[in-house]
């Protein structure tokens, strides 16, 4: 869908147009969309999406779509994002509802002390029952003995799962990307390619646009391009993420998102799907062990 | 006749005074400079007497011991969370088969310890555990034993069955 709505050099003239159309109500000189690259030909401008699933409520979001091939900041074009997902109001206490589920869920506590069964010896009687004049003991691993076995003690493992439903964590996510964009957090990238694998160069980019310090980048692909996953991976706080490991304690624990066009429409697609699907009954029954 | 005497020479004094002149070597203002007096001096005063509460200087707790933060972005910690909505994003992979930190048989598992245990018998019996820890395995059969009778014979399910019995 987004490959027919990104008109190229094809269309040039009607790109212009839009461009010029756009700058009109958006506070932006022409050139600065309408910037022409070094073989000659206009970079793809990017003007609308058809938005699955439309509202008719009156609300709306737009995104510019940014370069991240210069340091410097240049527009390629403005797109609609879908209210549901980016016009929610800021729940607080859904998106601390999902980060609290992904602390506990993964959580296993391993902590065990042994009691009298489990120690080593104790199966002998200390001392006769009668006529020592001290009292009657049966296991020197009794848990009133010093070095004996602990009564009550901590069983391991013990586990703190508990599955959030899907909703809720569909709506966590959507909270969450909403209040990204709300604080211009969020910003939308035409592809992660850049010209070097200096580390020097996202810290600039990240100065120049004023993001972060500590970013997210986000993309469709299992395997990033590699100038960014080399860069990237020389500094602590920037992270690249693939589409389906999108989470919301990582939007919330890095400044920045920085979404691709790509990964945008997937995040898109995904919870749409899931928020319209038929079968919402079903989907939301409590989870069991056996089922996946 | 001695009161004469004396009366005289008190007379005589007052006609002539000896010039004596004061020699000074600290003044009031030397004095206010150097401070207020030292007392019990070397001594450090455990209690402060400044201000209205008592100002408890808190770094001077454990001497010798500096503050260092720790590394907020290692990266367990960075990419914390990874892969927790995947069940959303691919569509098909839940989130409980994906947590490779976790032992197999607890993975979206939560339960007492006889179910816990009765789980992780039944996951790993035929793997390498009984054999290569094999007092492990043995503690752990004698757990389920011991948990078996004393929740079938010794909690709420059995006193019922029992006092139905007697009655």
């Amino acid at each position: 869908m987004l490959r027919r709505l990104v008109m190229g050099a094809l269309r040039p003239n009607s790109c212009v147009q839009a461009a010029h159309r756009l700058s009109t109500t958006t506070e932006s000189s022409p050139s600065e969309v309408e910037q022409y690259s070094s073989d000659g030909f206009p970079p793809p401008v990017v003007l609308s999406r058809n938005l699955e699933f439309p509202t008719n409520d009156g609300r709306k979001r737009m995104a510019w779509v940014e370069n991240i091939d210069t340091v410097q900041e240049r527009k390629l074009g403005m797109i609609d994002l879908h209210p549901d997902i980016f016009a929610v109001p800021p729940r607080i206490d859904v998106i601390w509802n999902n980060v609290h589920w992904q602390k506990l869920y993964r959580k296993v506590n391993l902590v065990q002390v042994n009691n009298r069964a489990e120690m080593i010896g104790g199966g002998r009687k200390p001392w006769q029952q009668k006529g020592l004049g001290r009292a009657r003991q049966g296991s020197i691993r009794a848990p009133q003995w010093k070095h004996g076995g602990i009564a009550h003690g901590p069983r391991a493992p013990t586990t703190r799962f508990y599955m959030l439903p899907i909703h809720t964590r569909l709506y966590g996510l959507r909270c969450m990307l909403s209040v990204k964009l709300a604080q211009d957090d969020l910003h939308i990238v035409n592809a992660l390619d850049i010209p070097t694998n200096e580390p020097s160069y996202l810290e600039d980019l990240a100065e120049e646009r004023q993001w972060g310090p500590s970013v997210l980048f986000v993309d469709d692909t299992d395997v990033a391009p590699e100038n960014i996953a080399i860069a990237a991976d020389q500094i602590k706080h920037m992270n690249i993420m693939p589409v389906y490991g999108l989470n919301v304690y990582s939007m919330l624990n890095h400044d920045t998102l920085v979404l691709t066009l790509a990964a945008l429409e997937r995040i898109e697609k995904q919870i749409l799907y899931f928020m319209h699907r038929t079968d919402r009954a079903k989907l939301a029954e409590k989870f069991k062990t056996s089922q996946v | 006749m001695s009161a004469c005497i004396s009366a005289v020479a008190n007379g005589l004094r007052k006609l002539w005074i000896p010039p004596v002149s004061q020699v000074r070597f600290r003044f009031h203002k030397d004095k206010i400079e150097a401070g207020p007096l030292r007392r019990r001096y070397g001594y450090e005063e455990k209690v402060v007497f400044k201000g209205l509460l008592p100002h408890v200087k808190h770094e001077n707790h454990i001497p010798g011991r500096q503050y260092i933060p720790g590394d907020k972005w290692t990266p367990d910690k960075a990419l914390f969370g990874q892969n927790d909505y995947i069940d959303i994003f691919s569509g098909h992979i839940h989130p409980t088969k994906v947590l490779y930190d976790v032992p197999l048989y607890l993975r979206g598992f939560k339960g007492n310890e006889f179910q816990c245990l009765m789980r992780k018998q039944k996951m790993l019996k035929h793997g390498e555990i009984p054999w290569r820890y094999p007092t492990t395995w043995r503690k752990m059969n004698k757990r389920i034993g011991y948990l078996y009778r004393y929740l079938n014979r010794h909690t709420r399910t059995w006193n019922v069955y029992r006092s139905r019995m007697t009655s």
